[in-house]
């Protein structure tokens, strides 16, 4: 008894926070269905959900978001694992060349996409040096790589982060297995190419996986990079659902609130994947200890 | 441990069912004197919420203003720097939680806001009536006195400030400013890829395209529009027409345009943009002044007018001290701030000429604005009334769904 209550005690901070988000949580979803009594919304009913998916604007948002997301998170796995293995062909797994690695993990990511503004805008560092040098003759020559309706800004910058992510995620494991396994193989006559392709890529699957799944769901639901560098249609989805709960017209928040709802539902599909992915992979490492 | 989280669980589920709990005043306002109102107001503290973006403002608020009730009505006033939409978001989820005390007195709003917010009861009054400077230097029969982008005040708000939507070119790079919508279109041509305005909701693009809207269809048949979609669309049809064929020559082509007005003015400080726009009318003699413009850069209108606009003050609904935010807003709508704001901030003020003595209307005259910018005459002389604020939202709709891109 007086065990359990010690657990419970410390668990109490964690517990309080939850109950807050929870909380949130509730509340989005019960004004989704339009419940809001202080604006005279009384009816709960389905019909903002319908509204949300027949609404082009929402439908397009959602489009850029799942593109967005789906972009940023291959293509860093995809680097961020060649990285990866060209630190462990260097035997640079700790030190300096990690440091370095780990630092665009620390910009927060407003300040990446002031970055962006400052080298690839129209009157950004890159487009100033092509005028100075004559490459290009005016500004507004200098290709418009920002704001783009393809989101490829987004992109670049979601990838300037997360690439090195990828790399410092998977470096201690695909280390290991690439020392013992991928060095076992090549005693045993396999070329350095052939060890990476079929013995330690594979079994690092499972944990580039997870990397992949954490940038989908961040990328998704990011805010601040699509809203900086983003087109003005059309939008990502948060930024579409914070402009939809910004209308002025308080009656429309419910709408805001289903957009909110779409939102959630998906993080929470991606959070079982990646759940069932870790569930999966630590059974395997019990079952082969 | 199972059954204590799945009390808590319960517990949150049945938080939003409570109904709201009513408070009694502490005074009648609404029979009280002014007298009495003052004497309620005295030693206490007004929490002020609006737009903090601008710099000067600011300063006059926490310096002038401030002063003047503590010297005055003894009551210190505070200043929150928030956006609109934000202090609608606080008040409206303060009345969700059914806060019968809030965080908020004063709220500096106008049009669709303040439409939405007296709607949807986050707003305390009627009020003005108790005011004895409204009276004494309010134009009570001015209909931006009565209505607010065509809504009805009601004694909801007292006027703050006029505003009027100007634009503004540096004289020295484009010496002929346009003067019509086929003067924008050919200044627009002659300068491709430098001229843009901020992607609506922003308030100074949304004023601008109402302008443009203004210039092709007229503006008197906006005042009575019902508001819906397809008829609004059908009404700005041309307007839309022209917008697009200006797309090619905009920043970017018109694909995309930049994300706010603060954008748009580092833009055009850049030399990226050749023409900038803004509801304060006197702008540029602030910009002239702190080197942030040129001295050859010159404010103007269209012939057939510029919309403008009236912005006010309210009380927020659950405001716990509804009689200092009273005492505050009649001592900003006197002839003497009034004259601090003009001189101070360059804003048009808010009193009826008709009504100031001789000597503050000399006060008044003999203040030098700066350079660069229309005469207050001139300003008013090509003033046209704003939308009804509902038609707001869906002509920014619009404008997404036809103009952007198109």
């Amino acid at each position: 008894m007086r065990k359990q209550r010690t657990v419970f005690l410390l668990l109490l901070p964690f517990l309080a926070v939850t109950a807050l988000v929870l909380v949130s949580v509730w509340n989005v979803l019960v004004q989704s269905f339009g419940y809001i009594p202080a604006f005279g919304l009384t009816q709960p009913t389905l019909s903002y959900y319908k509204a949300v998916f027949t609404n082009p604007d929402f439908l397009s948002a959602l489009r850029v978001s799942l593109k967005i997301a789906l972009w940023s998170a291959a293509l860093a796995c995809i680097l961020g694992v060649a990285l990866s293995m060209a630190l462990i062909r260097l035997k640079k797994t700790r030190g300096r060349a990690v440091y370095l690695v780990r630092f665009p993990i620390l910009i927060p990511h407003a300040v990446v996409a002031v970055f962006m503004i400052q080298l690839f805008s129209q009157t950004g560092l890159l487009a100033r040096a092509g005028y100075a040098l004559g490459l290009v003759e005016d500004y507004t020559r200098f290709p418009q790589l920002l704001y783009t309706p393809g989101y490829g800004g987004t992109i670049a910058a979601y990838l300037w982060k997360e690439i090195p992510f990828v790399a410092y995620f998977v470096l201690a494991f695909m280390g290991s297995i690439s020392d013992s396994l991928g060095q076992a193989a090549e005693n045993l006559g396999a070329s350095s190419a052939r060890s990476f392709w079929e013995v330690t890529l594979p079994l690092s699957i499972p944990v580039i996986a997870r990397a992949f799944l954490i940038i989908f769901i961040f990328a998704f639901g990011g805010y601040e990079l699509p809203l900086l560098l983003g087109a003005t249609m059309p939008k990502a989805l948060p930024v579409q659902a914070y402009l939809a709960y910004m209308n002025p017209d308080l009656r429309q928040r419910p709408l805001a609130m289903a957009m909110n709802g779409v939102i959630l539902l998906l993080s929470i599909l991606m959070s079982a994947a990646y759940w069932y992915l870790v569930r999966r992979a630590s059974r395997r490492m019990e079952g082969s200890a | 441990m199972k059954r204590m989280i799945a009390f808590v669980l319960a517990c949150l589920m049945v938080l939003p069912l409570f109904g709201c709990g009513s408070k009694a005043e502490e005074i009648d306002l609404t029979n009280a004197s002014w007298e009495e109102i003052l004497d309620t107001a005295r030693g206490t503290t007004v929490i002020f919420y609006g737009w903090g973006g601008d710099e000067n403002r600011n300063n006059w608020l926490n310096t002038t203003v401030a002063q003047y009730v503590k010297e005055n009505y003894d009551i210190t006033l505070e200043v929150v720097g928030m956006n609109i939409d934000d202090i609608l978001a606080k008040l409206s989820g303060e009345k969700q939680a059914c806060a019968s005390s809030g965080s908020i007195d004063m709220i500096w709003i106008n049009g669709e806001n303040f439409y939405s917010a007296k709607e949807n009861g986050l707003l305390w009054g009627p009020f003005t009536d108790k005011l004895p400077n409204m009276a004494a230097y309010i134009d009570l029969e001015d209909p931006e006195t009565l209505n607010d982008f065509c809504m009805p005040i009601e004694g909801f708000e007292a006027p703050y400030a006029k505003a009027q939507m100007v634009m503004y070119a540096d004289t020295a790079v484009t010496p002929d400013l346009p003067g019509s919508s086929e003067e924008l279109m050919a200044f627009c041509q002659a300068n491709p890829g430098k001229v843009t305005y901020p992607a609506l909701p922003d308030f100074t693009g949304s004023a601008f395209v109402r302008n443009i809207i203004y210039e092709i269809c007229g503006w008197e048949q906006f005042q009575t529009m019902a508001a819906d979609y397809d008829t609004v669309k059908a009404a700005i049809e041309p307007a839309l027409e022209y917008l697009r064929q200006l797309n090619p020559y905009l920043w970017n082509e018109g694909k995309t345009f930049p994300d706010s007005s603060t954008t748009l003015d580092a833009m055009f400080s850049d030399g990226e943009l050749v023409m900038n726009m803004s509801y304060s009318p006197f702008t540029v003699a602030s910009g002239i002044a702190d080197g942030i413009y040129t001295e050859t850069t010159q404010t103007f209108v269209f012939d057939n007018g510029t919309i403008g606009n009236t912005n006010y003050m309210a009380i927020a609904y659950n405001s716990p001290n509804k009689a200092g935010a009273m005492v505050v807003i009649n001592a900003i709508i006197s002839g003497q701030i009034q004259l601090t704001q003009y001189a101070q901030l360059r804003e048009l003020p808010v009193v009826a000429t008709g009504k100031l003595s001789a000597e503050e209307l000399a006060a008044f005259e003999s203040v030098d604005l700066g350079k660069g910018i229309l005469s207050q005459a001139e300003l008013l002389s090509h003033r046209l009334p704003e939308m009804p604020a509902s038609l707001v939202p869906i002509i920014e709709q619009i404008w997404l769904n036809e103009v952007v891109g198109k």
